[in-house]
């Protein structure tokens, strides 16, 4: 054993655990957040990217109007920045993704900083995970990837190529975080809850839409917005419940339990969350 | 050189020669598909799943329904060999060849299909050097069950079937394959305690357990054991009406008797009893969705039916399901050919039917509220890869229909006639 890995002593116990805040109502669908993640995480790029279905993303932008006749000046849009929604089950404290349990190889798994891992080196393309995900966070390599003219010289040296025939999904860009703490152990901190980081995504909005950080701090911002009254979960009705009936229902089955909240004043985009 | 493949071509030609035009056609038929699937299956395997209609909202289509279907239906395998080996149902005897060859296929296709299923083709043997165990002897993923139970069925239906190939003619004339022979087929009761055995799993994963655990999507979530054991008494109930089908189509194909009446009945009334138990549990378990699974997820039963998917799949597979058991259970149509056959396709129909249920329905289901029902309609490569396993078991069931010991039954015609 490494002689670093044996001073693991109670204060550099993993204390995170990563979360995300998006406000909608400052989002404007510019949609810089999706290309910055293709880039930095060498998403392919085909010439042709129209059949969106098969297309290898891990942050889409999904547009979301009030309703769909709705004609002049009734028509109201919002764009919802989605991405792996880093699940963790009715249990915080031993996570339970859908997507976890179900892989047949061990090829995703959750850290003990709450993120969702995906090694696609491991993966053998069952697509089991992306059956299970109950928001479309997961993408298969349907054609071999491709980084079309110059955009293969841009290629981030610090997240492997993927493969054809592979599943890939959001991981928080958890690489940048391991990146801060290669740095801060070359200046010889050890201690792994030194350093903090942000994914792409959100250090690309422009309006600031997307905060990102320690669910586990209370002092940290994300966790005050995951607080705030114009705060919800997509599609996870559960929220809204009484505690009895919350409790009730947790006894049947596991609820997602995401940890990216989005924020709206708007009624009807919290209404949307909801079936019919 | 030249003469031994100029002999197999006239052994074919003449083979070919001496069927009717009917058949001729069948076989061009059986041919083309084969030819096709063999096409389309280097495409797949060089160049990726992208020419199939599967994609991100639909991960899984036809190849996993056939799947689902094969392991379902070729599960009659263990059951007729459970009568028949642990229960003494001699009866069922004249037609345990043809069941174990069915069976063999239906499971070899199975791993046919999941190759071309998933993504990396070769890295298929992750799934045997790294499974996802939980604690203790239980895998965690449904998926690992299945991998491991599959394989052990698999090769307890290959020794199953090594007694049906040494009492081929030439190859019982040798004194060792004999009595190589001869044991084994003593020893079946083994085979068919432990197939049993293996069977239970991963029927039980593969046709439920996999779906239920699936605690984020509607349409397939429930109590894991509810699902999983309906899967069972599926594969028991379809299974058998499967196996009685089979031979039977074989029988008129041949136009010879491959197996008495009886033990077509026998079977058949067996797959009717296990029906009233199939379309029990299903009633429950429908009853359950609507009433407290599905409301679970602040959705209405019926509202997750819709799209192409409706519930006239629902209807169908009762319709199909009820059909089967008045046809097999009431002495007075099973004694009857015309009704016991309706019944058997009945049975084999509902099962088909549940299977592309828990696919199609289950896929089509949106995620969010402003999305649409999904669709999905496969493409001319997933077509031909299907089509053509189906007809290389076809070919692989009338070579051994003809030049083996398939039908044992036959014999004693034979013997009499010559
Ligand atoms: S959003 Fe999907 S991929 Fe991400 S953790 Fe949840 S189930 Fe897994
Ligand atoms: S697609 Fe890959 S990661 Fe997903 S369940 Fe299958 S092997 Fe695991």
């Amino acid at each position: 054993m490494n002689t670093n890995e044996t001073h693991v002593t109670q204060e550099n116990k993993m204390k995170r655990r990563w979360g995300m805040a998006i406000d909608l109502d400052k989002c404007t669908g510019c949609g810089q957040c999706s290309i910055a993640c293709a880039q930095e995480n060498n998403l392919p790029i085909f010439e042709d990217d129209s059949d969106q279905p098969k297309r290898v993303a891990y942050l889409e932008l999904m547009k979301v109007t009030n309703d769909r006749d709705a004609k002049y000046p009734n028509v109201e849009v919002t764009f919802i920045p989605k991405m792996c929604q880093q699940c963790e089950g009715n249990d915080p404290s031993n996570p339970k993704p859908p997507c976890v349990s179900v892989c047949p190889v061990v090829a995703t798994d959750v850290g003990d900083d709450g993120v969702v891992s995906q090694v696609w080196s491991r993966c053998i393309g069952c697509r089991y995970c992306q059956v299970s995900c109950p928001y479309e966070a997961r993408a298969f390599n349907w054609w071999k990837p491709r980084h079309e003219g110059s955009f293969k010289k841009s290629l981030n040296s610090d997240v492997s190529v993927m493969s054809r025939g592979t599943i890939v999904k959001c991981t928080f860009c958890s690489h940048i975080w391991k990146r801060e703490r290669d740095k801060a152990v070359a200046q010889g901190i050890t201690d792994i809850n030194a350093v903090l980081y942000t994914p792409t995504c959100a250090s690309s909005c422009p309006t600031g839409a997307i905060v990102f950080g320690d669910l586990n701090d209370p002092d940290s911002e994300v966790s005050k917005l995951s607080k705030d009254k114009r705060a919800f979960r997509l599609v996870h009705t559960i929220d809204e419940k009484p505690e009895d009936e919350k409790k009730r229902l947790m006894k049947l089955k596991d609820y997602p339990n995401p940890k990216v909240y989005y924020l709206s004043s708007r009624q009807w985009v919290r209404d949307m969350m909801r079936f019919k | 050189m030249n003469t031994l493949v100029k002999s197999v071509i006239d052994f074919i030609v003449e083979t070919y020669n001496s069927y009717s035009k009917s058949m001729q056609i069948f076989f061009i038929f059986l041919a083309v598909n084969i030819f096709l699937f063999m096409v389309f299956a280097i495409q797949i395997l060089f160049w990726g799943l992208g020419y199939t209609d599967m994609n991100n909202i639909f991960a899984m289509g036809v190849w996993i329904i056939g799947d689902l279907g094969l392991v379902s239906l070729g599960g009659g395998a263990f059951f007729t060999g459970f009568f028949l080996y642990m229960l003494r149902v001699d009866k069922l005897e004249p037609i345990i060849n043809s069941t174990v060859l069915i069976g063999f296929m239906c499971y070899l296709f199975t791993f046919v299909f999941l190759v071309f299923d998933i993504g990396q083709p070769l890295r298929a043997w992750f799934g045997y050097a790294y499974p996802n165990w939980g604690t203790h002897l239980m895998p965690q993923s449904m998926l690992t069950e299945v991998v491991f139970c599959l394989t052990f069925y698999f090769c307890v239906l290959c020794v199953e079937l090594i007694p049906v190939v040494l009492r081929h003619k030439i190859i019982d004339a040798i004194p060792a394959f004999h009595y190589i022979g001869h044991y084994l087929h003593r020893l079946m009761w083994i085979m068919a305690a432990a197939g049993t055995f293996l069977s239970f799993f991963h029927q039980g994963s593969l046709g439920g357990g996999m779906w239920d655990v699936l605690y984020g999507k509607p349409g397939w979530f429930r109590a894991h054991h509810q699902f999983f054991f309906m899967a069972i008494v599926a594969a028991t109930a379809g299974g058998t009406s499967f196996m009685t089908l089979c031979p039977y189509i074989a029988g008129k194909v041949m136009k010879k008797e491959v197996a008495p009446m009886e033990t077509f009945q026998t079977l058949a009334k067996i797959s009717g009893a296990m029906f009233i138990f199939y379309t029990t549990f299903r009633i429950y378990d429908v009853y359950t969705m609507a009433a407290k699974y599905v409301p679970s997820f602040d959705r209405n039963y019926l509202d997750i039916w819709g799209g192409y998917y409706g519930i006239w799949m629902l209807v169908f597979e009762f319709a199909a399901c009820f059909t089967a058991i008045a046809m097999l259970n009431i002495k007075k149509f099973r004694d009857q050919e015309k009704f016991m056959v309706i019944g058997i396709s009945s049975g084999v129909a509902a099962i088909i039917m549940s299977k592309l249920y828990v696919v199609l329905h289950g896929f089509s289901i949106p995620n969010f509220p402003w999305k649409s029902f999904a669709a999905y309609n496969p493409t001319i490569q997933e077509w031909f890869i299907t089509t053509g396993g189906l007809c290389c078991m076809i070919a692989i069931y009338m070579i051994m229909a003809k030049w083996f010991r398939l039908f044992p039954h036959l014999d004693k015609h034979e013997h009499h006639a010559e």
